[in-house]
């Protein structure tokens, strides 16, 4: 403890004999005793160490004890000076206590007096280290509290969601940047009505959290277009702050940036609308037959119903493929988080997806040959994907051939990819509906693909799986004479 | 007997509709696309026009239609709709929709018969 260790005491005093007889009765008592001869030797002594406790002589012929008095304080306001002076200088004595001395000893003093004396400036010297000990540490925590303050601001500042913070009388208290900017607003003063200001769907909302505090107390969110045509949709969160009497002091308005979301929203209703419509057609056609095969008040040939029903089939087979198909695209979706990587031969997976198609090749006569140059390197791929990615696009350059037709089916290595060349002699597309080859469900109309069936999914399948291996497809394609689609697909070089 | 055009571009909706309208005497002609469709009607103004909403693209069919009413044709339109309940669209009569009745598919030929014939009937009515 403070009170255990030795103290340390300063004597300046110029009679010497004084001097040595103070120091010698100090350390019997255990005290480390420094002693100075002069004024300013005790001053650059007293200066320079922090003394516990320093005894100052006033009538020194160099320099005023008051003088030293002065500047050991100013050095070290927390060392306990005692002012020793003789009969004829009281004044002084009041003087040096005005400065800040701690007492004064009249000269000559006994040993008991100097001691009672000492002891009380130890006394006094812990409250003085105690004190500003609570002085230091009450600073350090202001500067935490500092420091806090401009941690949060710069929190709350860095933060991309908008924040707007509004007392009971709809002034602004706080806001941050990101809500400028969602309200495109220069600036708002601290105390400004801010509330005629907003939109008037968020100032409605957060009327309606004020009006909804008499009764409870919670939070209201709305999400509110602030830049039309689906540039900014934000939502809001209203919520109401209760002080301790749990009255509402104010209101916390968060704003979160939903636009992303709501494209999405938007692209996956428009897909729900085409995947319904395309799902209804089949059923649609195929109800239209079946109501004229069971109502007898339609005259219908032997030979006509024969046709209903072979169409009826042709339509569900129609429909059953384009579930499939659609089962597929969600597939590959969940796909991308399990995989079954592997090192594939592609010359070998293209080879055997042309084998597969034997039976079409033949029913139209259609020549197919595949060129790979040598020492391919091998992709890294799910086998069923990849499959499924080359099937696809040799069954599309079959189905939209024509007659003894032919399929060129080329492979190369191209700067860290693995380039296939699919060609086929075909009815080829109008840049129109090239355009929108990879849309879901489109399928060329016109005269020359009328008769051909498909569900619109095949090249949206094609396209998610190259999408999902970083790769990229061109397509080159005159109407009536052909198409060419190169698939990229990036592979490191064999070594 | 009254001739009706039928524009849709599925060939079995075609094929059923032609039909079930056959059997009650009317006149078929039909278009499978727009153009062909805009043609059938310049060439042989029917008494009344089959239509879907989708064509080659999801508003063909009001796009005709506002043609057709653009250019003074004002024979009565009835339009085919398949998913427009289902997704919330409801669609009604009015200047950018100048059709007069719609069938929702899957087409009941009762319906269908009973609304080519009112709109006939009406038709008559008026001249």
């Amino acid at each position: 403890m403070e009170s255990d260790r030795t103290k340390n005491v300063l004597i300046v005093d110029d009679e010497r004999a004084l001097c040595q007889g103070t120091k010698r009765l100090l350390e019997d008592e255990g005290y480390c005793v420094s002693t100075a001869e002069n004024g300013s030797e005790g001053i650059s002594l007293g200066t320079c160490v922090e003394y516990d406790i320093a005894l100052i002589d006033l009538k020194m012929p160099d320099i005023n004890g008051l003088k030293v008095l002065t500047e050991i304080l100013k050095a070290h306001p927390n060392t306990v000076c005692i002012v020793a002076t003789g009969y004829a200088s009281y004044e002084t004595a009041i003087e040096a206590t005005k400065i800040g001395a701690f007492s004064y000893i009249p000269k000559p003093f006994t040993s008991e007096e100097l001691l009672r004396l000492l002891n009380q400036a130890e006394y006094k010297r812990e409250i003085l280290i105690e004190k500003a000990k609570w002085t230091k540490e009450r600073e350090e925590r202001l500067l935490e509290v500092a420091f806090e303050k401009t941690r949060l601001n710069t929190i709350i500042n860095s933060i991309s969601d908008g924040l707007l913070v509004i007392n009971k009388n709809s002034e602004a208290v706080l806001f941050n940047p990101s809500l400028l900017k969602f309200l495109e607003l220069d600036n708002i003063k601290i105390e400004e009505r801010i509330i005629d200001r907003l939109h008037p769907e968020l100032s409605n909302l957060i009327n309606k959290v004020f009006s909804a505090s008499k009764k409870e107390k919670k939070s209201y969110s709305a999400q509110i277009e602030l830049k039309a045509d689906n540039q900014l949709y934000v939502e809001a969160t209203c919520s109401p702050v209760v002080n301790h009497d749990g009255e509402i002091a104010g209101i916390v308005v968060v704003l979160k940036d939903i636009t992303n979301l709501k494209k999405i929203e938007l692209l996956k209703s428009q897909f729900v609308s085409m995947v319904s419509h395309e799902l209804k057609a089949p059923l649609a056609a195929v109800n239209g037959y079946l109501q004229l095969l069971s109502d007898k008040s339609f005259l219908i040939t032997e030979e006509q119903k024969q046709s209903f029903i072979l169409k009826s089939q042709k339509r569900i087979d129609g429909l059953l493929k384009m579930i499939n198909d659609l089962l597929d695209l969600s597939r590959i979706e969940l796909k991308k988080i399990r995989r079954e990587i592997e090192n594939l031969d592609l010359t070998e997976l293209i080879k055997s997806a042309i084998e597969l198609f034997q039976l079409n090749l033949k029913a139209k006569n259609i020549s197919v040959t595949f060129n790979a140059k040598s020492n391919m390197p091998k992709l890294k791929g799910d086998r069923e994907e990849i499959g499924r990615l080359f099937t696809n696009l040799i069954g599309n350059a079959i189905k939209y051939n024509c007659e003894n037709g032919f399929i060129k089916i080329t492979m190369e290595y191209l700067s860290h990819f693995i380039v296939v060349a699919i060609q086929d002699g075909g009815i080829g597309m109008k840049p129109e509906e090239k355009k929108k080859l990879f849309h879901e469900f489109f399928r060329a109309k016109n005269e020359l693909t009328k008769d051909i069936s498909g569900t619109g999914l095949g090249l949206s399948i094609v396209k998610h799986i190259v999408d999902s291996y970083s790769g990229k497809i061109e397509v080159e394609s005159e109407y009536k004479v052909g198409t060419i689609i190169k698939i990229f697909l990036p592979a490191f070089e064999k070594n | 007997m009254a001739l009706i055009a039928i524009i849709d571009d599925d060939p079995d909706i075609l094929d059923t509709s032609s039909l079930v309208l056959n059997s009650k005497g009317f006149k078929i002609i039909t278009a499978n696309n727009p153009d062909d469709g805009y043609k059938i009607v310049k060439e042989n103004a029917p008494d009344l026009i089959i239509l879907d909403v989708m064509l080659n693209e999801p508003d063909d069919g009001f796009f005709l239609a506002q043609k057709f009413r653009k250019e003074k044709i004002d024979t009565p339109i009835i339009m085919y709709t398949s998913v427009s309940k289902a997704i919330g669209m409801e669609f009604g009569i009015n200047e950018l929709v100048p059709v007069n009745e719609f069938v929702e598919k899957p087409i009941s030929p009762a319906e269908l018969i009973k609304k080519v014939e009112t709109l006939l009937k009406k038709k008559g009515e008026n001249k």
